[in-house]
C-alpha cells in the first residue's frame, strides 16, 4: 500500500487504515475498468465465483462485518435470512440512497471507484444465488450514475456480468435505478416500494422481512454500498484476518465523515473503535476553528442523539464498567450505543460555541418535517408539529412550556411508526433538549404571547361556541 | 378562429356578471366561450386546463353542441381527470426553454430500454426511470407526459401521479435554464447555504417569498433563465455549502462565489 501516492493535500492522515477508500483521491486513478484491473481488481471475484456460495457466506460471518448504513446489523446473518425452500428468484440491492444528514461516504465510492462496487456485488449475489441486483442510487447523484451504467457496460464486456461469468456458470445483471431525492428510499422496505414504482411507504416487519418477502415478494438482501464493498476485502484477506482489524464485536474499518465546525472536515477511513474523538476532532480534524471551543457532536448522521463535548458517560456493565470522558470516547457502534446515541452511518456533525443550538435543532425538525412519508399519523403529524414549535423557540416567541411540548411530541412519535423514520425525527430532538434543556428554556419567556393560526381560529370557534 | 354558427349572446349576459367560487362548480365549456368571446376577463387558477378541454371539446374530440341542448353539453363534458385536480403544471417564465411534451421515436427508444431492466410482469417498476426521461428531455413533469407514461406502462394515471407528487425529485412546473438546488440542511446550513441562496436570488432576481418547501419549491426569475429550490442534504457535508446546478454538482460554495457560479455558465 505504501506505493500509493495519493492527490496533493488529500493524502490519508497516519491514523487511518484505507480499504475502501484506498483508491480515493488516488494519483492517476479513474473510474475506468483498466485501471482497476490493472490494480489487481477483479481478482476476488474469480477466488469468490471458485468457492461455494455458502462458504462466501460463511467468510462474511466470520469477519464479523455489521453494516455500514446505520443499524449496523451483521451482514453475513443478514445474507443468512433467505428462507432455505426458497424457490422465486433472490434480488440482491444496493442501498446508495445516501441522504443522512452528515454522512458522504458513498459518494467517493460510486464517484472514485465504481468497479470495487461492481466486483462486492457480484461476490455477495454470487453468496445469496441472485441473478438480478439493482443499484438504487440517489437522484442528486447523476453523475454517478451514468459512471455506474458506464462500468457496468465495461464489466460486462470483460466478463465480469452477464451470462456465465468467467465460465462459472453464474448470471448476473446489474442495473441502475435512480431514486428521485426521498430520504425515506434509504429505508429497505421504503426502498422496496420505490424500486417497485410506488411511494416509498416502509412496509411493517414483521411480516415484510425483505429477506423473506422483500422486492416483488421474492427475497431481497438490501446492502449498503460500503458493506457490499468490504465484501471484496473481506475475500481478499479472509475473514479470520478480516476480524482482528478493529474491535471485538466492531470488526473491520468504517469510513467516518466529519463536517460542521472542525478546521479539516474530510473522510477518515479508521479501524472500527481504534479512534476516540479526542484523536478524531484534534488530530485528525485539526481541532476548532481558532478561537472557538467544541460544545456538541452528532456522532452518526443527524438522526443519531448529539452528545454534549463536556459529558462524561458510564460504559460496560458489572466491574468492567469505566467512566469515560467524551474525549475518550472511541468511535464504534456498541460504546456509542452506550453513552445514549449510535454510530449510524458514521456522519460525524460537529458545533462550537458559535452555534444556538434553537437554531440547530429548527434546522433538523425542518429536515424530518420534509421528509417525513406521511404514512403514520404519529410522525406526519408529529413531524410538522415540532418544525412549528422549534420555529417559534428559535425565533424567540416560545413560552418555557413549548419546551416541555417539545418533548412530549417527540416521546409520543419515539416508537410508534411502522419504520424507524419515527425513532430518527424523535431523538435528535429528545436528546437535544435532554442535553441543552437551559439553553433552549433560556430563549423562550413568559411574557411571549404568539399566536399560531390555528390558535386563534380555535379560540374563535371556542369563544362562539360559550 | 372559426366562426362559431349559434348563439353566444346568452354567454354574454352571464359574463359581466359571473362570480367564479371554484372552477369545477361552472359549467367549463360555458366558462370557455366566456372566456374567448366576452370582452370581460376571467381568471381562474386552471383556467389553461379548462381552456385546452374546451378547444378539444369545440374543434376536435367531441360533437359540436346542439342549440338550446343544454343538458347534452353538460352530459357530454368529460369528468375532470385525476390530472388535472393534482398536476396543473403552470406556466413560469421558464416555460419557453422547454418544447412542449412530445413523443419522439427515441424517448420511445430509451423508455423501452428502461422497462426492459426490470421483470415483464413487473413494469410499473420502471415509472420513476421514464418521469426521469421525461423530466431530463422536457424539463419537468406535465399532465400529458403522466398519460404517456401511464399508457407505456399500462397501469392507471393515478399510479403515476402518485409518485410524481410523492418525489420532490419531479418537478411539476417549468423550471429556468439553470436550476439551482442549494442545500439546507445542518452541515450546509453552518457553512453558509441560507446566505448562499439569498446571494442566487439577489443576483438573479428571484422572489422567493411566496416558497413552499413541500408543495411549491420551485422560484423561477422572471426572465426565465433560472429558477432556485433548497435541497435537503446533498451528500456532501464535508465540502459545505454545496449546490447542484442542473446536473453538475459544486462544492464549497461560500456565499461570496455565488457571482461568479453563475458568471461560469454565462460566459
Amino acid at each position: 500500500m505504501s506505493d500509493i501516492k495519493y492527490l496533493p493535500g488529500k493524502e490519508p492522515h497516519e491514523n487511518e487504515h484505507r480499504l475502501i477508500f484506498k483508491n480515493v483521491d488516488r494519483q492517476g486513478w479513474d473510474t475506468s475498468i483498466d485501471t482497476y484491473l490493472e490494480d489487481g481488481g477483479y481478482e476476488m471475484l474469480k477466488k469468490g465465483l471458485g468457492m461455494d456460495p455458502k462458504a462466501v457466506t460463511e467468510d462474511v460471518k466470520a469477519s464479523g462485518l455489521r453494516g455500514r448504513g446505520g443499524a449496523g446489523f451483521p451482514t453475513g446473518i443478514k445474507w443468512g435470512f433467505i428462507p432455505p425452500n426458497n424457490t422465486k428468484p433472490v434480488y440482491l440491492i444496493c442501498n446508495c440512497d445516501e441522504s443522512e444528514p452528515g454522512t458522504f461516504k458513498d459518494r467517493y465510492i460510486v464517484h472514485q471507484d465504481p468497479h470495487q462496487l461492481i466486483e462486492g456485488m457480484v461476490i455477495s449475489a454470487y453468496a445469496v444465488s441472485a441473478h438480478t441486483a439493482y443499484i438504487y442510487i440517489r437522484e442528486e447523484f447523476p453523475e454517478a450514475a451514468i459512471t455506474l451504467e458506464k462500468a457496468i457496460a465495461e464489466a460486462r464486456e470483460k466478463g465480469f456480468l452477464g451470462q456465465n461469468i468467467q465460465d462459472s456458470g453464474f448470471d448476473l445483471e446489474i442495473y441502475v435505478h435512480r431514486g428521485a431525492a426521498a430520504y425515506i428510499c434509504g429505508e429497505e422496505t421504503g426502498l422496496i416500494e420505490s424500486l417497485e414504482g410506488k411511494r416509498p411507504y416502509p412496509r411493517i416487519k414483521p411480516p415484510y422481512f425483505p429477506a423473506a418477502m422483500g422486492l416483488y415478494m421474492a427475497p431481497t438482501i438490501v446492502n449498503n454500498v460500503e458493506s457490499l464493498c468490504h465484501v471484496v476485502h473481506i475475500l481478499r484477506m479472509g475473514g479470520q484476518e478480516y476480524v482482528k482489524l478493529g474491535t471485538p464485536r466492531n470488526s473491520g474499518t468504517r469510513i467516518l465523515c466529519v463536517s460542521g465546525d472542525v478546521k479539516k472536515p474530510g473522510y477518515f477511513e479508521v479501524e472500527v473503535g481504534k479512534v476516540t474523538f479526542r484523536e478524531l476532532l484534534y488530530d485528525m480534524c485539526g481541532g476548532p476553528k481558532d478561537g472557538r471551543k467544541f460544545k456538541a457532536v452528532i456522532p452518526g448522521g443527524s438522526s443519531s442523539k448529539i452528545l454534549r463535548c463536556n459529558e462524561s458517560f458510564k460504559i460496560g456493565r458489572g466491574d468492567d464498567a469505566k467512566d469515560l470522558s467524551f474525549w475518550d470516547l472511541p468511535l464504534d457502534f456498541d460504546t456509542l450505543a452506550a453513552a445514549g446515541s449510535m454510530a449510524g452511518s458514521g456522519g460525524v456533525i460537529v458545533m462550537d460555541d458559535s452555534r444556538r443550538m434553537s437554531w440547530v435543532l429548527n434546522n433538523i425538525t425542518h429536515f424530518y418535517a420534509h421528509e417525513s412519508c406521511g404514512q403514520c399519523t404519529p410522525c406526519r403529524e408529529g413531524s410538522t408539529w415540532m418544525k412549528k414549535v422549534s420555529d417559534r423557540i428559535e425565533n424567540g416567541q416560545a413560552v418555557p412550556e413549548d419546551v416541555k411540548t417539545l418533548e412530549e411530541i417527540a416521546y409520543q412519535i419515539d416508537g410508534k411508526t411502522v419504520c424507524a423514520f419515527g425513532e430518527a425525527s424523535a431523538w435528535p430532538v429528545e436528546a437535544m433538549i435532554d442535553k441543552f434543556r437551559e439553553e433552549l428554556v433560556g430563549e423562550t419567556s413568559d411574557t411571549n404571547d404568539f399566536k399560531t393560526d390555528e390558535r386563534i381560529a380555535q379560540e374563535e370557534f371556542l369563544s362562539k361556541v360559550q | 378562429m372559426r366562426p362559431l354558427k349559434f348563439p353566444l349572446t346568452d354567454f354574454f349576459k352571464v359574463s359581466s356578471k359571473i362570480e367564479v367560487p371554484h372552477p369545477r362548480a361552472i359549467d367549463r365549456k360555458r366558462l370557455e366561450y366566456i372566456r374567448l368571446y366576452a370582452p370581460v376577463k376571467v381568471d381562474v387558477p386552471n383556467a389553461r386546463l379548462i381552456e385546452r378541454d374546451a378547444l378539444r371539446y369545440l374543434f376536435k374530440d367531441h360533437p359540436k353542441p346542439r342549440r338550446n341542448d343544454r343538458e347534452l353539453v353538460k352530459r357530454d363534458l368529460p369528468e375532470p381527470s385525476v390530472l388535472e385536480k393534482n398536476v396543473l403544471s403552470p406556466e413560469t417564465p421558464g416555460s419557453i426553454n422547454f418544447p412542449p411534451f412530445k413523443i419522439t421515436p427515441e424517448l420511445e427508444k430509451k423508455a423501452n430500454q428502461r422497462i426492459a431492466q426490470y421483470p415483464a410482469d413487473q413494469s410499473r417498476s420502471a415509472v420513476l426511470p421514464l418521469l426521469h426521461e421525461v423530466q431530463h428531455h422536457f424539463g419537468f413533469i406535465s399532465p400529458e407526459s403522466i398519460d404517456w407514461v401511464a399508457d407505456k406502462l399500462n397501469i392507471a394515471p393515478i399510479k403515476v401521479v402518485e409518485v410524481v407528487t410523492f418525489y420532490p425529485g419531479f418537478r411539476q412546473k417549468a423550471p429556468g435554464k439553470l436550476h439551482f438546488r442549494v442545500c439546507r440542511t445542518l452541515s450546509c446550513a453552518m457553512g453558509g447555504s441560507y446566505e448562499l441562496m439569498a446571494r442566487l436570488c439577489e443576483i438573479t432576481g428571484i422572489d422567493r417569498s411566496g416558497a413552499d418547501g413541500q408543495k411549491d419549491p420551485i422560484s423561477v426569475s422572471p426572465c426565465g433563465n433560472y429558477s432556485v429550490e433548497y435541497a435537503e442534504c446533498l451528500a456532501s457535508c464535508g465540502t459545505a455549502p454545496v449546490c447542484l446546478v442542473n446536473d453538475d454538482f459544486h462544492e464549497g460554495l461560500t456565499p461570496d462565489k455565488a457571482k461568479d457560479l453563475i458568471a461560469q455558465y454565462n460566459g
